[in-house]
């Protein structure tokens, strides 16, 4: 068979197939009445549903609700993994940037782990391979002892460039939230070339990733000003190519005054619902309280721009995101009745 | 009681030396008791603060990390907490509290900045910093509670010590030796009878 790699046909073939995947998610009523179920009806509930696979698998290693979240985490991995195979041409190599979001936090965890000097078990543990990393790949470089020759074999040899750059002061100061602030900047500035590419739905994709950055620069300088004055300098934490500039969000640091801060912040943006996150932080709200707002806002935004580019990249990576939040509120729902959260509480960080 | 006491003069002078030396520590221990008694209850009521206090932090930080194991999954906790490499310091030192030696704990590194913890800012949710900050102020007042619970253990160690003492000096110290001074001046004042008897005896004999 041939594979069609031009054209408009391979974004209707990925755009159909991504469309009846994403119907198949769990709706929000489906989510309303889980709130209401006890843990063993919930968990019962989970095992008759795509996960069992996964459950059936995993559970000579884990039990309880760790199960459910490990099974729910390899899930989700495998399937990207499948989208990113049946994601054709290009489509396929813009699938791989966008969950290099995943590798980050791998490589992360792996170096991490050797640094503290943690078994390749306990280190496992905590990987999903939902990136261009697979479990293969991720094994190889768990056998791995020396943490330069990690960086050395990892295929994306960019991001290989700038761990190897910033590899020496982390292990000397013990510390990879640097490299890490690093690797996520990388990672946005590929998105946003990416976007800008030429591809079909990649310029009003580009409206999606300036809003992702956007929340993120925003709750990042509403994180750092809950921390109290410090002198510390935070211009590694700004992602650029959103609607502020890095030393706005800077000189935003020192600001003691939150309406000021709410009011600059405000001058630049449109979206409804970032406008009405700024004033609940206003009234100091914790940020993790509306983070969950926030997201949804963030999906509905990608649903929005899916739906008028229905051939494009957009239907593929709209569902990639909403089957992550399917697997995070399934695991909030797990872990928050494990810990007796009540339901209302529990609703406020689902995002549907 | 059969006292081993030599009724003589010297010793009735060190009887009364020593009676009078244990009552002067008698009454100095019974106010190292009371002045202890008093720290320790002022120790007591911070410490029953603390404690709730405690109570409450740790409550707090159940269940901040049970939202943040909602939010980001025991996964994404656990990665976060792969970053954290340092442990908590603390520097020893020692404090006095009426010749009691307590300890006096400081703690460097507990709390720190959202830049130093050592986690990416970028890769993580504000559920993590919560959960983090709720367990560095928990880490904190176990520390500070540490100090002062072991600073109320010393003290009613003292207080429980000292009490003996007192009622040992009180109950049979003293006693014992009031009454063998008592002995004393009695066998001495016989001893006195005695030669005076004899005296008038050998007198009268010698008049004969």
């Amino acid at each position: 068979m041939t594979e069609v790699m031009s054209g408009p046909a391979p974004y209707i073939y990925v755009s159909t197939r991504m469309r009846v995947r994403k119907a198949k998610l769990i709706p929000r009523e489906e989510y309303l009445r889980m709130l209401n179920m006890s843990l063993s009806e919930f968990t019962r509930l989970i095992e008759e549903m795509e996960y069992k696979r996964e459950i059936d698998e995993l559970s000579a290693s884990f039990s309880g609700v760790d199960l459910v979240e490990n099974a729910m985490s390899w899930n989700l991995a495998k399937e990207y993994q499948r989208v990113i195979t049946l994601a054709p041409g290009e489509m396929k190599g813009f699938t791989r940037d966008y969950l290099h979001k995943w590798d980050i936090q791998n490589i992360l965890t792996i170096l991490r782990g050797k640094t503290q000097d943690l078994s390749d078990g306990k280190i496992r543990a905590v990987l999903v391979p939902a990136g261009e990393l697979d479990a293969t790949m991720l094994d190889r470089l768990l056998a791995e002892t020396n943490t330069e020759r990690i960086v050395e074999i990892l295929p994306e040899k960019q991001m290989a460039k700038i761990l190897s750059a910033g590899l020496a002061e982390a292990l000397e100061t013990h510390s990879f939230g640097i490299l890490e602030n690093k690797l996520y900047k990388y990672y946005y500035a590929t998105l946003i070339k990416a976007a800008r590419g030429g591809m079909r739905g990649g310029l009003p994709f580009l409206k999606y990733v300036t809003f992702e950055i956007d929340v993120k620069n925003i709750t990042n300088l509403f994180r750092i000003l809950a921390q109290g004055k410090s002198n510390v300098s935070t211009s590694d934490v700004w992602i650029e190519g959103g609607s502020y500039h890095v030393d706005e969000l800077e000189r935003l640091c020192s600001v003691e005054s939150m309406d000021e801060v709410v009011d600059t912040l405000k001058k630049k943006i449109k979206s409804p619902v970032l406008i009405e996150a700024l004033e609940s932080l206003r009234e100091r709200k914790p940020i993790y309280a509306i983070e969950g707002m926030l997201i949804a806002a963030q999906l509905n935004q990608m649903d929005n721009v899916s739906k008028r580019n229905p051939f494009s990249i957009s239907p593929l990576l709209a569902y990639l995101e909403r089957k992550k939040y399917e697997v995070s509120n399934l695991r909030a729902l797990a872990r928050g009745k494990e810990a007796g959260l009540a339901p209302e509480i529990l609703e406020k960080y689902l995002v549907m | 009681m059969a006292l081993n006491v030599k009724p003589t003069r010297s010793e009735l002078i060190n009887l009364k030396k020593r009676i009078k030396l244990s009552e002067r520590g008698y009454k100095l221990l019974k106010m190292k008791r009371d002045g202890l008694i008093l720290e320790f209850f002022k120790v007591l009521a911070e410490a029953k603060d603390l404690r709730n206090d405690l109570a409450i932090k740790y409550a707090r930080a159940q269940e901040m990390i049970a939202i943040a194991e909602t939010v980001e999954g025991h996964i994404g906790v656990k990665a976060a907490a792969f970053s954290a490499s340092e442990n908590p310091q603390i520097d020893l030192k020692s404090k006095n509290i009426m010749g009691v030696v307590v300890p006096k704990i400081e703690a460097r590194s507990v709390k720190k900045t959202l830049i130093d913890r050592g986690y990416g800012v970028l890769g993580t949710s504000a559920a993590i910093d919560e959960a983090t900050e709720t367990f560095e102020d928990l880490v904190e007042t176990i520390i500070l509670s540490a100090e002062l619970e072991t600073t109320m253990k010393r003290l009613l160690d003292e207080i429980e010590g000292t009490k003996r003492r007192v009622n040992a000096l009180e109950f049979k110290v003293i006693p014992e030796l009031i009454e063998a001074r008592n002995f004393i001046k009695m066998r001495l004042d016989e001893m006195e009878r005695e030669e005076l008897f004899r005296m008038k005896r050998v007198k009268s004999k010698s008049e004969k």
